[in-house]
């Protein structure tokens, strides 16, 4: 096929001239600060299995509020005696999980939404973009509270059929998977508007180009030409911007967790560990506050160095100012 | 500039009409009437002709298009945007009683932020200048990212801690006890405005750190040097001016992102505005609420959007001739 390989070369060309990763010294450390988290992500169970003495649920009001540096709790305990260490390394797989995940989503539906929108043009296109601008208009965390109060938990698993909640492992003592999943689909529907708007403009900007004129006078389709110049041209900016998202959805879930409307009580996350820090704060023990606040902002610091140095090349980052979760 | 305004709020109305749609259908989309909300499970012991009353007292045995209607036009004529499935009140009255709260609470915050902002911006840049004093522009700088990074309900959290721990007579929660008066306000608001705003100040302290940066490279700046002015008259009489005009815009669209902080803000320091009857409405289901402030903070962002545009245009008369509909999104 010609046009396969006239855009092989294009892109190339293109690539070329974008921005290269600025290897500065807070890009670095955002990196390792980023490694360290994912790896107490990964050390979770290895580190503090449920079933141990490390257990980052097991109740232990003996032990409550046991100060930094104790022997057998390095991080201290919260007002219920539970392992701050262990709560936090838990917290930091379900909080990188439901960010990831929920930005992975966002960016995906975002992108295909306003790709489409600026192919499409017309009509079409004004719709599809008022509908964004409809819903960037409210503030973020009130569309979260509203999406969280349609997907109840309880409520949904008697609606759903039987195989997908036996893959979820719901059952009638323990909702499983179930809290992840909503609460990822509430996130992810939050924040595609950022992303759509972001897709919009680059693919209006690349539609202009020569190349996809000759591209689309070669006889592509549209879906072709959306699939094999445009997004592939847009990529390393959404990339970018699913970066971004993650510290967005991970600052939403910690929100959504600190009202009571997160990954629920059962689940350790951060969010979750800050709400169930208030109880332990008027005891006087602050590390069990200061702990899970540190990881998340250390989170969004990580994320927001990595992304700083692209801020002002690649985007205006405006829709920030409207999307982000006011947190 | 009456044009102006005109145009800008001809354009919000689709928008707010596609919000209005939005927030009907989705929550008369999902189950739960108030007569889950009210009984619950109670409702199999219910007889039918008593859950059909019930219905129809919340008007939700019409058909759905007529249930909108009304509801949009309730909203604009006397405005009665239905009843609270938790205790029955008009919610415009529940929320009306809330409104004020918030106002105060995001104004007072508002001015904070620019305040604050302002003073961290150019802090930044005059001691970045200097090279004995380049460890504190590093250090603001870092704290300006820090406080960007951190979310605003654990700066929150551990303030009340810290003042009740070291200040133990200062008021810190809520608006005031309910057996006292209300009076002395502004140091209930304090606190909570003060971590609403921090985290909003550092943006505003970095993005005018970066205007002012860029200003100073400019060709005037040399010139007004060479006529002899110190680094301070030249920042203050030239410089300053020019890199306050984006963060004009920031004033605006600041707004949307306090009322959105205000709601975290409010549940912690128990401060009875909207954002804590949000929280509430989506705790207990009550969609008639939470359609409405839906909609008043749709509104409410509406216009900081058109503030933005207005002072924009008031502060730079170059805008004037190439404003379009867009410009409330460009920093």
């Amino acid at each position: 096929m010609p046009w396969q390989n006239t855009s092989f070369n294009i892109r190339q060309k293109v690539q070329a001239k974008e921005p290269r990763i600025r290897l500065g010294l807070d890009t670095l450390l955002g990196l390792i600060i980023l490694l360290i988290l994912l790896g107490m992500a990964t050390m979770a169970p290895s580190w503090a299995p449920f079933a141990s003495a490390h257990s980052p649920v097991a109740i232990n009001l003996d032990s409550a509020n046991l100060p930094i540096g104790s022997l057998d709790h390095l991080l201290g305990t919260d007002y219920l005696g539970r392992d701050i260490l262990s709560r936090a390394l838990w917290g930091a797989r379900a909080s990188l999980f439901v960010g990831i995940v929920a930005a992975t989503l966002a960016v995906t539906i975002g992108s295909l939404w306003g790709s489409i929108g600026a192919l499409c043009g017309g009509i079409i296109d004004a719709t599809m973009m008022r509908i964004v601008d409809g819903l960037l208009s409210i503030p973020a965390i009130i569309l979260l509270l509203v999406f969280q109060s349609l997907l109840v938990p309880q409520a949904l698993a008697s609606r759903l059929p039987e195989p997908l909640l036996n893959l979820m492992q719901v059952h009638s003592y323990s909702q499983g998977l179930l809290p992840f999943v909503t609460v990822i689909i509430v996130i992810s529907a939050t924040s595609w508007l950022e992303a759509a708007r972001l897709a919009h403009a680059q693919v209006l900007s690349i539609k202009q180009q020569e190349y996809v004129e000759a591209a689309y006078a070669l006889g592509l389709s549209r879906a072709q030409l959306l699939l094999a110049h445009v997004l592939p041209n847009c990529a390393f900016i959404l990339v970018i911007e699913a970066c971004l998202l993650v510290s967005d959805a991970v600052l939403a879930e910690a929100g959504l967790s600190f009202l009571g409307l997160g990954l629920g009580p059962a689940i350790p996350s951060w969010g979750g560990m800050l709400a169930a820090s208030e109880p332990s704060l008027i005891q006087g023990n602050w590390w069990a506050a200061m702990i899970p606040g540190l990881l998340i902002t250390a989170c969004v610091l990580a994320v927001n160095l990595i992304g700083r140095g692209y801020l002002g090349l690649t985007r205006s980052r405006h829709h920030q100012v409207v999307g982000q979760p006011g947190l | 500039m009456a044009e102006l305004i005109l145009k800008r709020t001809l354009a919000t109305l689709p928008m707010l009409l596609i919000l209005s749609l939005f927030a009907f259908f989705l929550m008369r989309a999902v189950p739960g009437d108030p007569v889950d909300v009210l009984v619950g499970s109670a409702q199999r012991d219910l007889a039918p002709q008593e859950l059909r009353e019930i219905k129809g007292e919340f008007g939700l045995d019409q058909p759905l298009p007529k249930q909108y209607l009304s509801w949009v036009l309730g909203a604009f004529g006397g405005n009665n945007l239905g009843r609270s499935y938790k205790d029955g009140q008009p919610v415009a009255q529940v929320i009306a009683e809330k409104i004020p709260n918030t106002i105060f609470l995001v104004g007072v915050a508002l001015v904070l932020t620019f305040v604050i902002g302002i003073l961290w911006g150019i802090a930044m840049s005059l001691f970045a200048a200097k090279k004995s004093m380049q460890a504190i522009a590093s250090f603001l700088s870092c704290l300006a990212i820090f406080f960007y990074s951190t979310p605003s309900f654990w700066l929150a959290l551990l303030a009340l801690f810290c003042v009740a721990e070291w200040f133990p007579g200062f008021p810190v929660l809520s608006l005031h006890a309910p057996a006292e008066p209300q009076k002395n306000t502004f140091v209930y608001v304090l606190l909570p405005a003060l971590i609403l705003a921090l985290r909003r100040a550092a943006k505003v302290g970095l993005f005018l750190k970066a205007s002012l940066d860029e200003e100073w490279s400019k060709p005037y700046v040399t010139q007004a040097f060479s006529k002899g002015l110190s680094r301070q008259e030249v920042l203050f009489r030239h410089v300053l001016k020019n890199s306050l005009l984006p963060v004009v815009s920031l004033i605006g669209l600041s707004l949307p992102w306090l009322f959105g902080g205000s709601v975290l803000i409010e549940t912690i320091f128990a401060w009875p505005g909207m954002g804590r009857l949000s929280v509430e409405a989506a705790f207990g289901r009550n969609y008639p609420l939470l359609m409405a402030l839906v909609m008043i903070y749709g509104v409410c962002v509406a216009a900081a959007n058109l503030l933005s545009d207005l002072l924009i245009t008031i502060c730079d008369p170059r805008i004037k001739e190439t404003n379009t509909s867009t410009s409330s999104h460009a920093i």
